[in-house]
């Protein structure tokens, strides 16, 4: 018995030296930027009280693509030389791009300014994890357009809080190759002659050249994609009247995937298919774009504007293969490799008839932007790096190197192209943002189950096709509609 | 019960104030019967316990009640409660008492045995004896200490956790800094309430029972199969021939289950080859495939597990007594009959845990349908397809929306079905029963 | 008759080794598939003929280790053969410790512990990742090699069961005559058993060596530092782009792994079969 206790003794001594041990921890842990409390009103300026802190070091977040194409670096080293007499020093937090603040930050292992997508930041605003900034006083402020600050609003009692600044917008854009077209594509495929080819202006032309350019030679594709991508797929039914959640997706009850005419989206896509193969039913084609373009397997796909240097580096590569040299092959992978937005939808959702109405292609789209982290000891030098980081200068040159569509205004208009397009586009509504709810991560399984069925169905032999009508494609979203339903609320 | 009771009453009676003084002040009674370094040692023990109860135990154990009381507001610098963490420092201060009250018990008793050395006129064990017969005698102790308190901390402390938590509402909205609740059944009149639970638990069960003993038996006969083979005489160069499922085993399940998904999907190589011979291709994994899927799975599942049985049944192999199959060949056993009478008893025998280790991991095996074909909600199941197992089923139900208490109640239920199953065959198996049988 | 036994014997060994290749063809195909595809040459999965890539080079293994910025495989490898190096050890030492203590002592708690420890492994081990995460959290452990190193090694004695199927069939005679002989239990231990039992223990030091190189739940809970991540969490942060060096970098995973198994293949097959005590 004697020598037992001896062992436990020492045992419960380690647990007790443990207790105490992390009993202050516990408490230094708890983060204490501003010890008064204040109206709720007055949460901004209380936190933001304008006295930059000096002498400090922040940790700040980027996406990995920032990363890796040395926008960051330029990024932090421009920053750090601004404020170098206030002793502020910005640095890569070196984290997973699509960490959860929820759970590290209150433990005091979060960064202090995180870039990510509008709908993860406002789940952080929810739990108050993120501070309220003060926007109207930011210089970016008038540049920015009305919806893209509404991505980022919450509304808590009687007062509306923006917790994030808008830095640039994601939606898929179309990728194609130029000198895929056909030849004669001016004469034939350019029906008002305006100099741009059909096929990039409307799915109906899209679709007669997939299926003549497969007729031709049967290992040639036109438009390719994997179906089962709701954020992708998704876009064709949101054109027809369909919409994640109801108003205007804040009412997760409401779940609209077969609102209005959604099955003629539905009903667009399985044509689509009906141009491809079986590879467009599972995530084959997701992977293999990059180097099926490039091969020019496929002519045309869709996806989101950061991708550009992957197409182009696979093009150079593909082209390099053909024997040009280094600079060659980049020069004429840059002309020949063109995004631009998605094409016009037929109004009646018959891919193969002759002319009629056409409606602009709504997508689903997103807002990457910063926040600031309501665990940072500095608000102040975070919130003086973010003005800094949606400078003008620094949006242009963001959009420069990372080829993405930056939200200001101004800095859309001087990157030119596919960017003011994009800017137009979300302007112009046609861009559908990813709720900022956290329910939206319910929608995902579903939807991809209903994509990859509809996929499929193009595919299986007559007969045991599903989706034969717009009806049966109207229950299979309403499918979709319920199983999101109860994935929500089910257990709630 | 009675004996006991009347044993204690009459110990109570017959001990002397110096172990009365020990039920004060620990310790104290060996003190004073010459036991110093051990009666200090005891003293310090309630005096740290003392310490730690002062300082935040009795703190704690408030906290496991209420779960906080003040909610925290990081946008007007509130420092608020955490729920969780309160309830996981509540069940620590448990712990830690559980812990002294049994100690403080040996504690009496070691005083009360120390008396009766003493009136017995006998010397006591000196510090360094004590010490020594842990390395001999108790030396099972010394052992199973670390081995013990890291399976208290890592393993069971997170099971009790998880088990309190069904019987609150944390998850969805309510995560720290919201303050969580004690809630009682409610999570668990929930599940039975719901109709739409029922048909897909018992669908989802019956495939995962059948996956389960499947995967297993075939896994466990396999990788013995594979054993005896490179066991034979026979075979030169058994490293070599062994290397191969050790390259197999040495590459991560996650990657060999993405390799797999990648060559079974429709742009993979298998399809390629099938297309270029003018077939059209499989849809091996997607939407309708159910059986070929579920078979891919157990084909997949061989794959990674029966490298690491055939290690150990390699292992175990080299531990039979060859003397007994010399003497069944005088007998003019052939080698079936060697199998089937020597081989088979033997390795059941040693092996019945890892069958069941086995079964256990494959019951539960989270990856292999997650990454096969993960992101797919099969009509006729409710929020599953038809190859998931419970634990991706619960996985999609409460992880992925965050409902923990809802997902720790289910596990709860599977748990006890599945662990009452397994104690019932572990029970009653030779491995647990008649352990010497080889000794 | 002689030489029927010799046809019987040979077609036996023919049989033998027709299955031991058909074996080593079923796992090393897929190896081999991916060791070639890390040495593909245009870094793209889907410009291969059938399966194997069409052309060659080394430039995803050198762009592993050399190309750094972003994914740090070196770094990584490092720390995952830190994690692996100490839990192995500490894994070992505690699950042999276990098991042997099991099956040889008789104590109160013995068969309430078995059976706990059985029942324990059945719950759902990721909803107790939670409460790992949180404990670390007050422990101040995340983002340290040492706090993995610490739960694998007291994770590892929960799978004693198998190494103690291993010891109920060593005889206990052997122990007994060492007793009679004046040896103390610590002695019998690491001078009679522990050398009969390298298998096992061979087989224990390959599994949890094995374990943090594959697991890539925990450190993903507990490294938030790209600089700390072990080569699973990195592999698993790659872009989807990056397939040959998502390749290279699991075929090298298997290095490690396969150096150590060819260090203790040779203790792999001994014990008492020509052990001193028969019978």
């Amino acid at each position: 018995m004697k020598k037992k206790s001896i062992a436990l003794l020492t045992a419960a001594g380690m647990l007790a030296g443990i207790f105490t041990g992390c009993s202050r921890e516990a408490e230094n842990v708890q983060p204490a930027p501003d010890a008064q409390v204040k109206e709720e009103t007055g949460v901004v300026n209380t936190v933001f009280s304008g006295e930059l802190e000096h002498d400090v070091t922040i940790q700040v977040l980027e996406n990995d693509t920032a990363v890796s194409k040395g926008y960051f670096e330029q990024l932090i080293k421009a920053f750090n030389e601004e404020y170098a007499e206030y002793g502020i020093v910005a640095v890569d937090a070196n984290m997973n791009q699509y960490l959860d603040l929820a759970n590290d930050g209150p433990y005091g292992y979060g960064p202090d300014v995180l870039y990510q997508a509008n709908d993860i930041i406002m789940q952080y605003a929810e739990g108050k994890h993120i501070y309220p900034l003060p926007v109207e006083s930011m210089e970016c402020f008038e540049q920015i357009p009305e919806t893209a600050w509404a991505a980022y609003r919450i509304n808590i009692g009687e007062t509306a809080y923006t917790c994030g600044v808008p830095v640039n917008v994601q939606a898929p854009m179309l990728y194609y190759r130029k000198d895929l077209l056909p030849k004669d594509w001016e004469q034939a495929w350019d029906e008002n002659g305006n100099q741009i080819p059909d096929m990039v202006e409307n799915w109906n032309a899209m679709y007669a050249y997939s299926l003549s350019r497969h007729e031709e030679d049967s290992s040639k594709y036109g438009y390719m994609k994997s179906l089962f991508d709701v954020y992708f797929s998704s876009g064709f039914l949101f054109t027809y009247g369909g919409y994640v959640f109801g108003n205007n997706n804040t009412d997760p009850s409401d779940i609209g995937f077969s609102a209005g005419e959604a099955e003629k989206g539905a009903w667009v896509l399985s044509q689509l298919a009906g141009a491809m193969n079986e590879e467009c039913i599972d995530d084959s084609i997701t992977t293999n774009a990059y180097s099926k373009l490039a091969d020019g397997t496929y002519f045309a796909t869709i996806t989101t504007p950061d991708m550009y240097s992957t197409f182009l580096d696979e093009m150079i590569l593909a082209y390099e293969e053909e024997g040009l040299s280094e600079a060659e092959a980049g020069a004429k992978a840059q002309e020949n490799l063109v995004m631009t937005t998605l094409p016009k939808l037929p109004e009646s959702g018959d891919l193969t008839q002759d002319g009629g109405n056409f409606l602009d292609a709504k997508s689903m789209g997103g807002i990457n932007g910063y926040a600031i982290s309501a665990y940072t000891k500095y608000p102040n030098a975070c919130l003086a790096f973010v003005e800094f980081a949606t400078s003008y200068e620094m949006m242009v040159n963001r959009s420069e190197l990372l080829g993405v569509a930056p939200a200001r205004n101004d800095a859309a208009e001087t990157a030119g192209g596919t960017s003011q397009l994009l800017y137009d586009n979300l302007e112009a509504g046609n861009i559908v943002l990813m709720p900022s709810i956290k329910e939206v991560s319910q929608i995902w399984t579903p939807g991809e189950t209903f994509f990859t069925d509809l996929a499929k169905d193009a595919f299986r032999p007559e007969g045991e096709k599903k989706y034969t009508d717009l009806d049966a494609m109207k229950k299979g979203l309403e499918a979709v509609d319920q199983q999101i339903y109860d994935a929500i609320f089910t257990l709630k | 019960m009675k004996e006991k009771w009347n044993k204690f009453t009459s110990a109570v009676r017959d001990s002397s104030w110096k172990v009365r003084l020990s039920a004060i002040i620990m310790g104290g009674g060996q003190f004073l019967y010459g036991s110093y370094v051990k009666g200090i040692l005891y003293f310090l023990l309630e005096a740290g316990i003392v310490c730690y109860m002062v300082l935040r135990g009795f703190e704690d154990i408030k906290g496991f009640f209420t779960l906080g009381t003040q909610k925290g507001d990081a946008w007007l610098g509130t420092v608020g409660d955490n729920s969780v963490i309160m309830l996981l420092m509540g069940i620590f201060a448990w712990i830690v008492i559980a812990a002294f009250l049994y100690l403080y018990q040996l504690n009496i008793k070691d005083a009360y045995h120390a008396q009766k050395i003493a009136e017995a006129g006998k010397r006591p064990l000196s510090f360094k004896e004590e010490l020594a017969q842990l390395l001999d005698k108790k030396f099972y102790i010394t052992v199973l200490t670390l081995p013990v308190l890291g399976v208290c901390v890592f393993n069971i402390l997170p099971i009790v956790f998880m088990i309190l938590i069904a019987f609150t509402n944390y998850g969805g909205d309510i995560v720290p800094p919201e303050l969580v609740d004690w809630v009682g059944t409610a999570n668990f009149e929930k599940l039975i309430t719901l109709s739409q639970f029922a048909p897909t638990f018992f669908k989802i069960l019956g495939w995962n029972l059948l996956w389960a003993v499947v995967s297993t038996v075939l896994n466990y006969f396999l990788g013995l199969g594979l054993a005896l083979l490179l066991d034979k005489d026979c075979v030169k160069g058994k490293a070599i021939w062994r290397a191969f499922p050790i390259l197999a085993y040495a590459i991560p399940g996650f990657i060999t289950l993405l390799a797999f998904k990648f060559m079974f999907s429709y742009g993979g190589p298998i399809n390629q080859i099938i297309t270029s011979a003018g077939h059209s291709a499989v849809g091996f994994l997607d939407l309708d495939a159910k059986w070929i899927a579920r078979g891919i799975g157990v084909l997949v599942n061989c794959w990674i597990s029966v490298p690491s049985i055939m290690l150990l049944a390699t292992g175990h192999l080299s531990n039979r007594d060859m003397s007994l199959y010399e003497a069944s060949r005088i007998d003019g056993a052939g080698r079936w009959k060697q199998f089937q009478k020597l081989t088979m008893p033997f390795m059941l025998f040693a092996t019945t845990p890892v069958l069941l280790s086995q079964f256990i991991g494959n019951f539960n095996n989270f990856g292999i349908f997650y990454f096969l074909r993960g992101g797919l909600y099969v009509d006729g199941y409710f929020l599953a397809s038809d190859t998931d197992l419970l634990i991706n089923w619960l996985y999609n139900l409460s992880i992925d929306n965050n409902y923990y208490c809802i997902g720790a109640a289910i596990s709860l239920v599977i748990f006890m079905i599945t662990s009452l199953i397994s104690l019932i065959i572990y029970v009653k198996s030779p491995s647990y029963r008649e352990e010497d049988t080889f000794q | 008759m002689r030489r029927k036994i010799n046809a019987g014997k040979i077609l036996d060994t023919a049989v033998t080794y027709v299955i031991l290749l058909a074996v080593a063809f079923v796992f090393f195909f897929p190896c081999l598939w991916l060791i070639l595809a890390s040495f593909s040459k245009s870094g793209s999965i889907y410009s291969f003929d059938g399966f194997f890539p069409a052309q060659y080079s080394t430039a995803s293994f050198v762009k592993l280790f050399t190309d750094t910025t972003m994914y740090n495989y070196p770094k990584w490898f490092m720390n995952t053969l830190l994690i692996a190096a100490g839990s192995c050890l500490l894994g070992t030492f505690l699950t042999i410790l276990t098991a042997y203590t099991m099956s040889r002592f008789q104590f109160k708690m013995r068969k309430p512990m078995m059976k706990t420890t059985m029942v324990l492994g059945m719950f759902p081990s990721f909803m107790g990742m939670t409460v790992v995460y949180l404990l670390m959290t007050q422990f101040g452990l995340i983002n340290h090699l040492g706090g993995l190193i610490l739960i694998y090694a007291s994770g590892a004695p929960m799978g004693y069961l198998t190494q103690k199927g291993f010891f109920d069939t060593i005889p206990k005679s052997i122990d007994e005559a060492a007793k009679i002989d004046g040896a103390t239990n610590f002695q019998i231990f690491t001078k009679i058993n522990l050398p009969l039992s390298k298998p096992i223990i061979v087989y224990t030091a390959l599994t949890s060596f094995t374990w943090p190189w594959s697991d890539f739940i925990l450190p993903k809970l507990l490294l938030k530092e790209k600089n700390l991540y072990t080569v699973a969490v990195g592999l698993m942060s790659l872009d989807e782009t990056e397939f040959a060096r998502f390749a290279a970098g699991s075929v090298f995973i298997a290095v490690p792994i396969v150096i150590l198994y060819f260090c203790l293949v040779k203790n792999m097959v001994n014990g008492i079969s020509e052990g001193a005590v028969k019978g």
